[in-house]
């Protein structure tokens, strides 16, 4: 039982996390150790409590439940995102710690089971997809693919199960009418955190229909691939946007680190990195019109919007 | 077309609609949208079931037909939100893009080529959709529609999608990274027995050498030195030549081109779009008065054949414009203002394209 106990705490979203809980009732304060968890999610401190105690394990798990009805009852893009992240990102340092029986009983939550062929790995091409990050590395092109099946490595599993964890958190399901408790906290953790408008300074419209999306995604809070950052920085440095307005429009992002990314856009104007052709750019998988210009630069009407805000 | 001519185009339709088969699967959860002046003047439509959709037919015999490739919990229901979304049936429109009116039938022969390798390497090979789950269906103008029914790939997304048609289009495909020298300096590659791109480009450099060695080098036309590299290809040494690494690579890339399925059309988002409407298989086209037929063997369809509304009767048209010849149902030239008799179908075909009138 205590085994088990171990692994609803670390997997919360588990059936087995679900039964524990199901008796317990919504405390004030299984309440404050969810908005504990979100407000953790934002301060990015990302290690997993050490609990010792079978009733504090318990309402650790039950926390997991409870923040999940803040956000489903706040539906604040920029806090459920942040939170998927800072979640997926634990569950996967407990993945690399776990041994395979648990990593594919966790991976089976989402339907990422794989067969062993020999030494290779295989993973079932709907589900691959599903998961599957958008980047170079992981598009299908690249991959050898079995007859319906996608080659996969231990790591790479991995990887896709922290996705889809990260996908299964943020399609929290609207909470419509929660109880009092749940209102409370969700207010006040919305006084308490910064306001999330958003820092995209530039005109949506006016840019590439890629160009557009990201910006959107971004501005919605929406976790965005790294080829989708860099290609972003590239084009926004080459309109004329300054490194301190870049940095202040990636705060957006739900895994934003100030720091960091002042470094990487730093580090990607003095490399002077060109914008990405748009034959680049499919190859990311971020293209998602038919305009047929070439290049990103291209688009009608951007020499004259050049440096414009 | 004009009203006259509506009516009479309506009424061979509808008589082809009495004794249509419609196998479409959960008619129920589809979304069903119609059209005269345009392809889908109204949407949002639905049937409980095929006698109820052929009773629509018959009575208001529109010229276009189509229905969801998703299949909705309230199929009915506006706006699109509203209905629920419960999956979708995977579809690839292989298009044919020619010069002028009539320009792209005399291609529907070309693509079949497309058409078998998409779903023969493609969606069996490669995807391992069951072939039972496809069904290929002429769209009843200038292409044809392969519609998956799998029930795993029933639910991927529109991203999903798109990733899929990529891989067919080959977008991003770097054949080049398919070789890298090893420590013997013998130079690695694909061996034909692999799956996917590499295999297939193993197995098309494979039968190009043999059909046609001086395409890739003169070296390949001794018999000798031919063979001597393709058995080294198969075991996935493709060393076994004179030529450089470097400048051997190169010389491959007519095959690596050859690859990818470049007919697939993507700029509809036939594909990708998870609400998309698209032609009923074994309804009629309205542009044509040809029927989008679902086909059984692809080699020997001919639209011409069997995609028309068959009849006995012959038609007296007036064409209204030029109409070059066309050599796949060997009529034309026709000039303007000319009067003509002809089997009804392509009197039809000529009236719906509006290039011709019925005469009384």
């Amino acid at each position: 039982m205590a085994e088990g106990l171990d692994f609803a705490l670390k997997y919360p979203f588990s059936e087995s996390a679900r039964e524990y809980i199901k008796d317990l009732s919504l405390s004030e304060r299984i309440v404050d150790l969810g908005v504990e968890r979100i407000k953790k999610a934002l301060s990015e401190k990302s290690s997993p409590r050490m609990l010792l105690h079978e009733s504090d394990k318990k309402d650790e798990i039950a926390s997991f439940a409870s923040a999940r009805m803040i956000l489903g009852h706040l539906r604040n893009n920029f806090l459920t995102n942040r939170f998927a992240v800072n979640e997926s990102k634990i569950i996967r340092t407990q993945l690399d710690r776990d041994d395979e029986q648990t990593i594919n009983r966790v991976g089976a939550i989402f339907g990422i089971v794989t067969k062993s062929e020999g030494k290779r790995l295989l993973l079932d091409l709907p589900t691959y997809l599903r998961y599957s990050l958008r980047n170079p590395h992981y598009r299908l092109i690249n991959r050898k693919l079995y007859s319906g099946f996608v080659e996969v490595t231990p790591d790479e599993k991995k990887r896709l199960i922290e996705e889809a964890v990260k996908k299964h958190i943020e399609n929290i399901p609207l909470v419509r009418d929660p109880p009092d408790l749940i209102k409370q906290a969700g207010q006040k953790l919305l006084n308490e955190i910064p306001k999330s408008e958003s820092r995209i300074i530039i005109k949506v419209e006016s840019h590439p229909p890629c160009i557009a999306k990201l910006l959107e995604e971004m501005k919605k809070h929406n976790n965005l691939p790294h080829h989708a950052r860099l290609y972003l920085v590239t084009y926004l440095l080459a309109i004329g946007i300054n490194e301190n307005q870049i940095t202040e429009m990636f705060s957006d992002l739900p895994d934003f680190n100030e720091k960091v990314t002042r470094y990487q856009v730093g580090h990607i104007k003095k490399k002077g990195y060109n914008v990405p052709t748009c034959a680049t750019v499919m190859t990311y998988g971020l293209c998602c019109a038919v305009c047929r210009i070439g290049h990103p630069l291209n688009w009608p009407g951007l020499n004259e919007k050049k440096g414009e805000k | 077309m004009n009203q006259q001519d509506m009516a009479i185009v309506k009424k061979i339709f509808a008589s082809y609609y009495e004794e249509a088969d419609f196998p479409i699967p959960k008619i129920e959860q589809r979304e069903f949208g119609f059209g005269n002046i345009k392809k889908i003047d109204a949407r949002h439509l639905n049937f409980s079931g095929v006698s109820e959709f052929k009773r629509y037919l018959a009575t208001n015999t529109p010229l276009f037909v189509s229905h969801s490739t998703a299949y909705y919990e309230f199929p009915g229901a506006t706006p699109i939100q509203k209905k629920q979304w419960k999956g979708a049936d995977l579809v690839f429109d292989l298009d044919i893009h020619a010069e002028g009116k009539y320009g792209a039938y005399a291609k529907l022969e070309e693509v079949k080529n497309d058409l078998i390798r998409l779903v023969d390497d493609f969606l069996i090979g490669d995807f391992g959709i069951n072939k039972n789950e496809i069904i290929l269906v002429f769209s009843g103008n200038r292409g044809y529609h392969v519609h998956v029914r799998d029930p795993l790939f029933l639910s991927i997304g529109g991203e999903e999608r798109r990733e899929l048609v990529d891989y067919i289009m080959g977008q991003g495909l770097d054949y080049v990274q398919f070789f890298a020298p090893d420590d013997n300096k013998r130079l690695i590659g694909p061996r034909p027995d692999e799956s996917g791109y590499r295999g297939r480009f193993a197995r098309s450099v494979i039968k190009l050498i043999r059909d046609k060695p001086t395409a890739i080098s003169r070296l390949f036309s001794k018999d000798k030195n031919r063979d001597f590299f393709i058995g080294g290809i198969e075991e996935g040494n493709w060393s076994k030549t004179s030529l450089k690494f470097n400048d051997l690579v190169n010389r491959f890339k007519v095959v690596a081109d050859e690859l990818p399925i470049h007919s697939v059309d993507t700029d509809v988002g036939v594909t990708q779009d998870l609400s998309k409407l698209i032609r009923v298989p074994n309804s009629i086209h309205g542009e044509t008065g040809l029927v989008a037929k679902i086909i059984g063997d692809i080699t020997k369809f001919n639209p011409w054949r069997d995609a028309a509304v068959k009849s006995d009767r012959i038609a007296r048209i007036k064409f209204i414009e030029d109409v070059p010849q066309l050599d796949m149902v060997e009529v034309g030239p026709f000039k303007k203002d000319s009067e003509q008799k002809m089997p009804q179908h392509l009197a039809v075909f000529f009236v719906c394209k509006g290039s011709a009138v019925f005469v009384d």
